[in-house]
């Protein structure tokens, strides 16, 4: 299969604007070949919207916008960044990830952990997401996260624990540090906590970071693909806009699985028993 | 010392930064003060490189005929890098204001002169349609070492984040003049004052105090056991402290439920 890292610079607070966006990618990567195009976190709203994220919030199974992105991907997948509002969730707002496949919205996970600290302050604007879990896609187990999802390690935790073949992560991560080399201090440590989760689960992890500029910060780009066991597979570009395709074989699941195996040896009822005993512990 | 910057992928980021902010406010030209010092030269050259040297206007605002070199260095600098340049003499605006205040203290001039500068930029980016880029460091901007309203006003600011020594390191990057960069950093508001004469310290140990406290996060004690002087730290916490009013909005007093400052809040980038 062939994935496409849709590395867009997103316009601020113009959704309508970012559905071309989207659209116009879609359609490059179909020419591609792509099976999996994904795009940015908020890709369809930008990312520093404070206020503006009522806006700019729409339900996905029945905004005609969104339906056309649906729409669009007829014989393919796409993970599409956006601000949920659902019907029965009214004026609650959540900075989301729709899986769409084939014409069909199949699964929305919802960021769980909002970074508020420093220059960062989503839970100011949005709800907290309380779910994690991996859904069937054509081709395999996906485990959908969030920028700072990935960062927490028991978030990819729960998606190897439930099979998954490929973590999406999708991403607004703004470059910080110029000391080193060509590129951010950060996206360095992106990249190696992507190969290192590669190891982990023994799963494929698509990452796709945006670039462009929000009120000073420099979004990173640098989205990647590594296959099970720290192979990588692709690599976007610098602080620029890229549309990568690579080719991945799914069946390198199976054979790290059978090579390294961490999944056969898994464990995850003495990890839920430490955890509820932590977790108890820590309620008294 | 802050750490050695790579200028190269730091200039990358600056000139997508400038222009970025410009194509998005649909500005043509950016504008600067050139003062013959090493920040507006390093702002001018990053924004040459941005949206290229014949939409860059520097002006070169002197106070009558006290600082020939700078004009001269300002000029050159302008030539070098092709870009569109126009020297205007303030002393006319300045001694109209002042023949009226003859007692006015020197800091009182500095600073009229600087707002001065402010207004001619302003006026010259609403005519040209452009922005005023700001040539602020970092090093300036936590220490207060500047006039609100003055040099520190600007539309956007491509060398907030860089420290006086990092600034430097950019300079020998771009290749700016030695003539330029080897000269003594100064304020300009009145002969023979420099920036470290005024303010005590070099720029390397204060940067170095100043990248202690801030970016590391230390405490007093920490960055004097590091190897500096308690009053050089005290000094430089002090005027971190007493400069926060020119690093924001003041402050409004609050009445309704949502308001400007408080909870009205908005991306500066904001339909842009």
């Amino acid at each position: 299969m062939n994935v496409a890292l849709a590395q867009i610079a997103p316009k601020l607070g113009d959704v309508e604007a970012n559905i071309e966006i989207h659209l116009d990618l879609l359609a490059r990567a179909r020419k591609k070949k792509a099976g999996l195009v994904v795009f940015p976190e908020l890709g369809l709203t930008g990312y520093t919207l404070k206020d503006l994220v009522e806006d700019v919030a729409l339900d996905p199974a029945r905004d005609p916008r969104f339906r056309k992105i649906v729409a669009a991907t007829k014989g393919l997948s796409a993970a599409v960044g956006f601000v949920e509002e659902s019907p029965a969730e009214k004026g609650l707002f959540y900075n989301a990830a729709a899986f769409i496949a084939d014409g069909r919205l199949v699964h929305v996970h919802r960021k769980v952990f909002l970074p508020t600290n420093g220059m960062f302050e989503e839970a100011k604007f949005f709800a907290q997401g309380r779910e994690i879990r991996t859904f069937e896609a054509p081709f395999g187990r996906v485990g959908l996260l969030i920028c700072r999802d990935f960062l927490h390690y028991g978030a990819s935790y729960v998606h190897f624990a439930s099979g998954a073949d490929v973590i999406v992560c999708i991403s607004a991560a703004p470059g910080r540090g110029v000391q080193g080399g060509d590129a951010f201090a950060t996206t360095r440590m992106w990249e190696l906590m992507g190969e290192a989760m590669s190891y982990f689960s023994t799963a494929f992890v698509v990452y796709a970071n945006r670039v462009g500029i929000e009120d000073g910060v420099t979004f990173a780009g640098g989205s990647f693909v590594f296959a099970p066991g720290g192979r990588r597979v692709a690599r976007a570009v610098d602080l620029d806009p890229d549309l990568l395709v690579c080719r991945i074989d799914l069946s390198a699941v199976r054979e790290a699985r059978r090579a390294w195996l961490f999944k056969r040896d898994e464990k995850p009822e003495a990890i839920w028993r430490s955890l509820e005993r932590i977790v108890r512990a820590s309620e008294d | 010392m802050p750490p050695k910057i790579n200028a190269g992928f730091v200039e990358k980021v600056l000139v997508r930064f400038i222009r970025d902010e410009l194509g998005k406010s649909g500005a043509r030209t950016g504008l600067l003060g050139l003062s013959g010092g090493l920040d507006s030269a390093v702002c001018a050259a990053l924004a040459a490189r941005a949206v290229g040297p014949e939409n860059v206007l520097g002006l070169i605002l002197p106070y009558g005929q006290g600082f020939p070199r700078d004009v001269r260095d300002a000029q050159g600098l302008a030539r070098r890098l092709g870009i569109r340049h126009l020297t205007i003499d303030i002393a006319p605006q300045i001694d109209a204001y002042f023949a009226a205040r003859p007692k006015a203290s020197r800091i009182r001039r500095g600073n009229k002169m600087a707002r001065e500068r402010m207004a001619v930029l302003y006026d010259h980016s609403a005519a040209e349609g452009g922005l005023v880029l700001g040539t602020s460091n970092k090093t300036e901007l936590l220490i207060g070492y500047g006039t609100i309203h003055g040099d520190m006003a600007s539309a956007i600011n491509p060398m907030g984040d860089l420290y006086k020594t990092q600034v430097r390191e950019l300079a020998a990057h771009l290749r700016i003049p030695a003539a330029i960069r080897r000269k003594a950093p100064t304020a300009g508001l009145w002969p023979g004052q420099t920036d470290e004469g005024e303010i005590g310290l070099s720029y390397e140990e204060l940067d170095e105090i100043l990248y202690g406290l801030v970016e590391c996060r230390k405490g007093r004690k920490e960055v004097v056991a590091a190897g500096h002087k308690p009053t050089a730290v005290d000094r430089v916490m002090r005027l971190i402290r007493g400069s926060e009013f020119k690093r924001r909005l003041p402050p409004i007093a609050k009445l309704s439920p949502r308001s400007v400052g408080h909870d009205f809040l908005h991306p500066y980038d904001w339909g842009k």
